[in-house]
């Protein structure tokens, strides 16, 4: 039975704790004890299989060939080299000199030890060093980072904008386009409405003969409502007989009598075409009537009707 | 009680052991590539570094290359005694300079980074980390966390000791114990 402070100390051993005088009487003890033996080799599996605990990674492929190029190439020079007399001395002649070096070094050992230590020293100063600053620049750089992001935000939503108001630009055009559109299509409507306007102010009547005489004849009276006034076209009109003349009349039904619009000068062949303004104020024109009446007219009609329309 | 070093995987890298002793190079590549992405691991984690963790891993497997007659069968398994012949060189490294904490974060990240995914596909190297990793699962955490501070951190049992704020004695009783329940565990699965 292997005792737990032996147990220990075996442990101690198989992880490479002890000092190597202490791991050789360690392992003189293993040796000459068979059931310590076992338990160590039992004790070096179990620590061995720790191993198998830990993620495997894959190695550099490379290394059993950088092995044993390493481990060749010594070898093969040993055994290629043809050694003469004097190449047989040579390495005596090495090892003389190295003794020498060795002297030489060990005199001047404790200056070299001094001068590695302050060298050592600077170097871990410029370590430290480097590492601060490394540091720095990684802090820099992170936060460039970080700006160059927000400028990249700001310039997305800067586009996003610009974007917006060129739409909403192209819907004012058409906007404009379709207002302009509608501004000529207004006027137009108002041109229109305002040549409506000037045809409902004007009344035309054609005059249809009462005679038979005056059957080949045309008379028509454009008559305007609001200037009250009017304009009679007439055609194929024979000339009044001696004495007697022709006389418009306007017909008011708001007057008990018609008013007269004046004599007509008939020349002997040809159009008529002479405006007229009643003698007295017309509400509305309903009728025109041309009578023969005597020569210079009447205040009202007294002769025959020889032209009437509406 | 049956042993790792008695099952058919164990007997084969012991055998390849044997021919790298007698100048076998394809041996030694064929036993680089089975063990190489453990070792590297362990390497890595111990010296939170790529670079050095190359530089020990070399150095592992070219005394490994020189000393392979001095390995013996009885004793151990291949794996272990390759194990201890990386885990000491980087110890030797540990031992002589400290590494900063910011060293130390980038080390892992890349860490995750580089995990080796071809590792997945090797069922008895899967298998193995299975079983050890369920095993450590069933140690109590105090006793858990020192052995991983020595095998891993290098620390000695007293600067574990002081690290912890425990008692050198507790210490040292907890990595004993750690270890034999893990044995025992192993053993079982095995």
């Amino acid at each position: 039975m292997i005792d737990e402070q032996t147990q220990e100390l075996v442990l101690q051993y198989l992880l490479g704790e002890l000092e190597p005088s202490r791991m050789e009487a360690v392992r003189t003890q293993i040796e000459s004890d068979a059931e310590l033996k076992t338990f160590v080799n039992e004790m070096e599996e179990t620590v061995g299989s720790l191993a198998y605990s830990v993620q495997p990674i894959a190695a550099p492929p490379d290394i059993p060939q950088r092995i044993l190029r390493a481990e060749r190439g010594p070898a093969r020079a040993v055994q290629e080299a043809p050694r003469s007399r004097r190449a047989a001395l040579i390495p005596w002649a090495v090892a003389a000199c190295l003794a020498i070096a060795c002297i030489i070094l060990g005199v001047d050992r404790e200056r070299v030890r001094d001068g590695l230590s302050k060298e050592l020293a600077a170097l871990r100063e410029t370590n430290a060093q480097t590492s601060k600053a490394l540091t720095q620049l990684e802090q820099k750089s992170a936060d460039s980072e970080k700006g160059l992001a927000a400028l990249e935000q700001k310039n997305a939503g800067a586009q996003t904008e610009l974007a917006a108001l060129r739409q909403k630009a192209a819907e004012q055009d058409q906007a404009v386009a379709a207002l302009t559109q509608k501004d000529a299509d207004s006027q137009k409507e108002l041109a229109a409405l305002r040549q409506r306007n000037l045809l409902s102010e004007v009344k035309i009547a054609t005059l249809t003969a009462q005679v038979a005489k005056f059957q080949q004849t045309n008379a028509v009276v454009v008559w305007d409502t609001g200037l009250r006034s009017g304009v009679l076209l007439l055609d194929k009109l024979p000339p009044p007989a001696p004495g007697k003349d022709y006389q418009l009349w306007v017909i008011d039904p708001s007057k008990p009598i018609p008013v007269s619009a004046g004599v007509l000068s008939v020349p002997s062949v040809g159009l008529i075409r002479t405006s007229f303004h009643p003698t007295q104020p017309v509400q509305s024109a309903a009728a025109f009537a041309i009578s023969v009446e005597k020569s210079g007219g009447s205040t009202k009609p007294e002769g025959q009707i020889i032209l009437l329309g509406k | 009680m049956t042993r790792l070093a008695d099952d058919p995987e164990s007997k084969f890298e012991a055998s390849l052991i044997s021919q790298i002793a007698d100048g076998d190079e394809s041996a030694f590549a064929t036993f680089y590539q089975r063990l190489s992405s453990s070792l590297y691991g362990m390497a890595y984690r111990m010296m939170n570094d790529a670079k050095e963790a190359e530089d020990v891993l070399q150095e592992g497997f070219t005394y490994i290359w020189r000393r392979a007659g001095s390995f013996d069968p009885s004793r151990s398994t291949a794996f272990a005694w390759a194990v201890m012949i990386v885990r000491n060189k980087a110890i030797d490294r540990l031992r002589v300079r400290q590494r900063s904490e910011r060293l130390r974060e980038r080390a892992e990240e890349s860490l995750v980074q580089q995990t080796d995914e071809s590792s997945a596909e090797e069922p008895t190297l899967r298998e193995r980390s299975a079983m050890v990793r369920s095993a450590l699962q069933q140690i109590p955490q105090e006793q858990r966390a020192a052995l991983e501070l020595a095998f891993f951190g290098g620390l000695t049992h007293e600067e574990i000791a002081e690290r912890l704020t425990t008692p050198l004695g507790t210490i040292k009783a907890r990595i004993r114990r750690g270890l034999l329940r893990l044995r025992d565990f192993l053993h079982e699965e095995i």
